[in-house]
């Protein structure tokens, strides 16, 4: 067991490191499977997977505002949640939901930390450019890369090694009635994520032509995303031609500049 | 107008752009980091050490903007150092001030809320019916658009150099991408409303007859009227009264309002509601 732990807190220190530089393996549904391929469950894997990806569509860092840390919060949750119910792929996607929103919030703590121990950086960066040293640059991402890394792996580490024995006792004494809603919230909680998004891209009240469009194609006619998709190119490109138009027609420079202001603002 | 940079100068500004955000920090946000990118460059631009010197504490000042955006930043920042005189350095930051706001606005609609939301709700629903195809199409499809953006924008935005702003401004290309992925966002949101969010209730209204006594003859239930009425009503009602909750509190209590509705998910089943 304890050499499961490290392989996780390894990968938890590649990923977090990941989340900064690269970005590949960002979001719950990349990163829960590889969790669960470890311990021997690809299938509660998907499902955890699957189920945090669409509770967190809408999160994501958006300028400066620091987002819940999905990465230590899917490892821990997808973690503890397949080490502690044997086999039950419902009741491990009920206990992952349940311990990704703690997980995800108190790792953030850490992730805001490091943004301020890394101020020291640019008195670093400052004695570069005094000294026009561009060899010397090579090095000013390993130690707030190290940090970054650490502060997802040594989370990790503690979760895993601490709270997994802690985690099986608390599902275990859990009411049958809470487990079950727990599950039934598995497929509710998606809800909060898709309203983000709308939060963030209804800027205009004629916007929401285009969500009640999406949503009858789908509910009434059972469109696929993809060729949703596809449709909503459509009719994206003729908006898009429509409202600049309009927009030339009544001295467009003024129009758009305001646009872009009030974009800026509900951000 | 010469260029100085080959293919292999490019590349490494790709590369230190991947590392971009790793010194992102609360003074100048990723001031550090695209100095630290761009610096291979300057240091090929400029043989004088003072004004090498002076070009780097140029790009240590504050900078933010969306990372697959950065490149174009970069490289735009990158043919301009190159292309003016000594007396015009100064217009190259205004020209980045002026470049990270609408990109990382760009960058934001485009990916965060477009892109992503469509294949991570293509790969959860395949991911949901059990199999690992899911995810192995959302990372190929995520990373064709992460990496393969930020590699042919690098590309793409010093061979254009100051002419991708002019181009820019005549077509005001970057506001028209934004608003048309918006609209293909806000339709994906539409369906995804109705295919990932499921509320059913078990409740049933009996209309059993009590003078026969046949009660439990005609059972309607709910969920089959609702159903008849508007399919996902009930996840259509959920996802908007979120919304408006979440707009009351400008979206600052999400993690909160999960809780809240977990807790009231067990209130609803316990009592058979849901």
């Amino acid at each position: 067991m304890i050499m499961t732990i490290i392989v996780i807190t390894l990968i938890a220190f590649i990923l977090g490191i990941d989340d900064v530089s690269t970005k590949m393996f960002r979001r719950p549904l990349l990163i829960a499977p590889i969790i669960g391929f470890i311990l021997g469950d690809v299938q509660a894997g998907l499902a955890i997977g699957a189920t945090l990806e669409i509770m967190w569509m809408g999160i994501g860092n958006v300028g400066a505002y620091m987002a819940p840390d999905l990465i230590t919060g899917t490892i821990i949750s997808t973690s503890l949640a397949i080490m502690s119910t044997n086999g039950s792929i419902e009741t491990a996607v009920a206990t992952a939901i349940t311990l990704a929103i703690p997980t995800s919030i108190l790792a953030q703590q850490l992730l805001v930390l490091i943004q301020t121990i890394n101020v020291s950086l640019n008195s670093w960066a400052k004695r570069l450019a005094d000294n026009a040293d561009v060899k010397g640059t090579v090095w000013l991402i390993y130690p707030p890369a190290l940090l970054t890394g650490a502060a997802r792996a040594v989370p990790t580490f503690i979760a895993l090694y601490f709270g997994a024995g802690a985690i099986q006792s608390a599902v275990d004494a859990l009411p049958t009635f809470v487990i079950n809603g727990l599950e039934t919230a598995g497929s509710i909680i998606p809800a909060v994520g898709i309203a983000l998004l709308m939060l963030a891209m209804l800027k205009k009240f004629e916007l929401w032509m285009f969500l009640v469009l999406g949503f009858v194609l789908s509910a009434y006619l059972g469109l696929d995303i993809l060729p949703m998709t596809l449709i909503a190119i459509v009719f994206a490109y003729f908006y898009e031609m429509i409202t600049r138009k309009t927009a030339a027609g009544a001295n467009g420079a003024n129009e758009s500049s305001k646009n872009t202001g009030e974009e800026e603002y509900d951000l | 107008m010469e260029q100085k940079l080959t293919k292999r100068d490019l590349w490494k500004l790709f590369m230190r752009l991947n590392t971009m955000r790793i010194t992102l920090n609360y003074e100048t946000l990723q001031g550090v980091g695209f100095m630290r990118a761009i610096a291979p460059v300057l240091e090929k631009t400029y043989t004088d050490k003072e004004e090498l010197s002076d070009a780097m504490h140029r790009h240590a000042q504050f900078y933010n903007s969306h990372v697959n955006c950065d490149a174009v930043i970069l490289a735009v920042t990158a043919a301009m150092e190159e292309s003016t005189g000594p007396d015009e350095k100064e217009g190259i930051n205004s020209l980045k001030t002026g470049l990270m706001g609408p990109l990382a606005g760009l960058g934001d609609s485009l990916i965060k809320f477009t892109w992503v939301p469509i294949i991570g709700s293509i790969g959860a629903s395949l991911a949901f019916s059990g199999s690992i195809i899911g995810p192995i199409l959302m990372f190929i499809l995520y990373n064709i658009v992460n990496i393969g953006l930020r590699y042919y924008a690098i590309v793409f935005g010093y061979k254009k150099g100051i002419g991708f702003l002019n181009d820019n401004q005549e077509s005001n290309l970057i506001q028209r991408i934004s608003t048309m992925a918006n609209v293909v966002g806000l339709m994906v949101v539409g369906a995804l409303i109705s295919t990932i969010i499921k509320v059913q209730t078990p409740l049933e209204i009996s209309t059993g007859s009590s003078v026969t006594g046949e009660v439990g003859e005609n059972v309607i239930a709910i969920q089959e009227m609702l159903d008849q009425i508007m399919p996902s009503v009930l996840s259509l009602a959920v996802t908007i009264a979120v919304y408006h909750v979440l707009k009351k509190t400008k979206g600052s209590h999400a993690a909160m309002i999960i809780v809240i509705m977990m807790l009231l998910t067990i209130a609803l089943t316990y009592f058979g509601i849901l």
